[in-house]
């Protein structure tokens, strides 16, 4: 049953595509409605798919053919508006092939006494009033079209004589005028260069705050100095291996190769071979965090405090000997090594990353040592 | 042909067809048919017929109503007719069987009103559509 009507619709819908399209399935969908209430009215209890299909067609073709005779009979009457002869004559058109009473008086003067009408009166006095499930709004809905506004009701006047008023008007300006197109740059190449200079600048300036805030923390001993970046006090903490971050002897082995000691610094510690990590950032860490003008002010309280570290050292290891000998005596020629050390300081830098990345590398093989 | 004629109508009885005409639309516009007037006004117009007056869509729709009821009403009599004869070899539930409409009776109905409607055999309308020959065979 299902399965008839279903290949049915398909079919009808096929079909209907070409003859009905927009509201076809919605006005379809009303007439089968219909279609099964007269079904009722006349006293079917069911009906199967694919005949109640086939009576919406034949209905709906019985409107659309009675609309086109009736136009047909008001075209040849040289009207274009149609009237109750035209669709009494498509009646008895439509009615001819079953035959109705008075057919054989088809000339017949009153069009109300016309066999058709008869019938159709007669139907309605019979027929009780069976009417529509539900109330259907006109359709199809015709979408209020946006025009666009003619120069007239712009209020403009044309550009041009040829152009008449109730034509549509121009578009703006701006949307076709032609306009040159520059490649232009908007920003300055120069204030470029500065800005990434700046933001290279900041963003090592972040990784030292990092690596101080990291050796401060590391070192319980520092937390009562103010003075985070205390080379000896950080390289201590490291040496007890509490933070590892840069152990002495790993940088000895492994980073010592990577740094070459700056020319300055190799002349004032000839003896010594192999340098700590943090002596060699230690100074830039200190640039960065006191600038150029305080820098001399900076450099006078560190080796102060570097002193007892520095003979806390002592026995201990080498390598801490040299950093403390060239604070001291920087502190002594401080200008001229400040100076020195400033051109350095970028080459410094890389060589604290380079190193930091090193030893956390290394982080993870010490506990397999 | 017919429409030029019937418009030489004689003067005499004009008055009474004219009175007589307006009363036959001003019924129908008492009666509600159950085909919607918004329906029937979509399909005239797809097929070219301009009126604005609603009285001439209702006698269209009460026109279409009137045809499809008697179809309806030819298969009806048609359902009623065709269990009679098939009665003795089914059982006795299909005494009582449902009035249903099915292509077979409304294909019937319509070739008098001139539609030819081929129902296709291969259509199953029915879940026993396609058992019905087998049992018959055996």
């Amino acid at each position: 049953m299902s399965d008839g009507g279903e290949a049915e619709g398909t079919r009808d819908k096929q079909n209907g595509s070409n003859l009905r399209s927009g509201a076809g399935d919605y006005s379809r969908a009303i007439s089968r409605v219909a279609m099964a209430q007269i079904c009722e009215g006349v006293g079917f209890e069911g009906f199967n798919e694919s005949a109640l299909d086939s009576l919406v067609d034949i209905a709906i073709r019985y409107v659309c053919e009675l609309g086109k005779t009736s136009r047909f009979y008001a075209n040849s009457a040289g009207r274009t508006g149609c009237n109750v002869f035209d669709i009494v004559q498509g009646l008895e058109d439509l009615g001819r092939p079953q035959g109705f009473t008075g057919a054989s008086e088809v000339h017949t003067d009153c069009v109300v006494s016309s066999g058709a009408i008869r019938e159709i009166k007669e139907y309605v006095d019979m027929a009780d009033e069976v009417p529509f499930a539900q109330p259907v709004p006109q359709f199809p809905v015709i979408r209020e079209r946006r025009m666009i506004p003619s120069f007239l009701q712009m209020g403009e006047t044309p550009a041009f004589k040829h152009v008449p008023q109730w034509l549509p008007a121009f578009p703006d300006a701006h949307t076709y005028v032609r306009t040159p197109i520059w490649n232009e740059r908007l920003s300055d190449p120069r204030t470029d260069k500065i800005e990434l200079a700046r933001q290279h600048r900041k963003a090592e300036r972040s990784l030292l705050n990092l690596q101080q805030r990291l050796v401060c923390n590391g070192s319980s001993v520092a937390a009562t100095s103010a003075e985070p970046c205390n080379g000896g006090n950080g390289s201590e903490v490291n040496n007890n291996g509490s933070l590892s971050l840069e152990k002495p002897l790993e940088t000895e082995e492994i980073g010592v190769p990577g740094v070459s000691i700056p020319p300055k610094l190799y002349s004032q510690a000839q003896t010594e071979k192999q340098v700590s990590l943090l002596e060699t950032f230690a100074p830039a860490i200190e640039a960065m965090k006191d600038g150029l003008d305080s820098g001399s002010d900076g450099e006078k309280t560190t080796p102060e405090k570097r002193d007892s570290v520095f003979l806390e050292l002592k026995g201990g290891k080498k390598v801490f000997g040299e950093p403390l000998d060239l604070r001291i005596r920087k502190a002594v020629g401080r200008t001229a090594s400040w100076f020195g050390r400033e051109g350095e300081k970028d080459d410094k830098k890389r060589r604290v990353e380079f190193i930091l990345r090193q030893s956390f590398e290394n982080q993870q093989e010490l506990p397999q040592l | 042909m017919n429409g030029q004629t019937s418009h030489q109508q004689p003067k005499d009885g004009r008055h009474d067809d004219d009175t007589a005409l307006t009363e036959f639309l001003a019924s129908l516009m008492d009666f509600t048919p159950t085909i919607p007037d918004e329906l029937v006004e979509h399909y005239l117009a797809k097929s070219g017929f301009q009126c604005p007056d609603t009285r001439l869509t209702r006698l269209v729709a009460v026109a279409t109503q009137k045809f499809i009821a008697d179809v309806a009403t030819d298969a009806l009599q048609q359902c009623k007719a065709r269990p009679a004869v098939i009665k003795d070899k089914r059982d006795k539930q299909q005494k009582e069987k449902r009035l249903i409409l099915t292509m077979e009776d409304l294909s019937k109905a319509l070739r008098e009103y001139g539609v030819n409607v081929k129902h296709q055999e291969y259509f199953a309308d029915t879940p026993s559509a396609g058992l019905d020959p087998a049992s018959r065979d055996e």
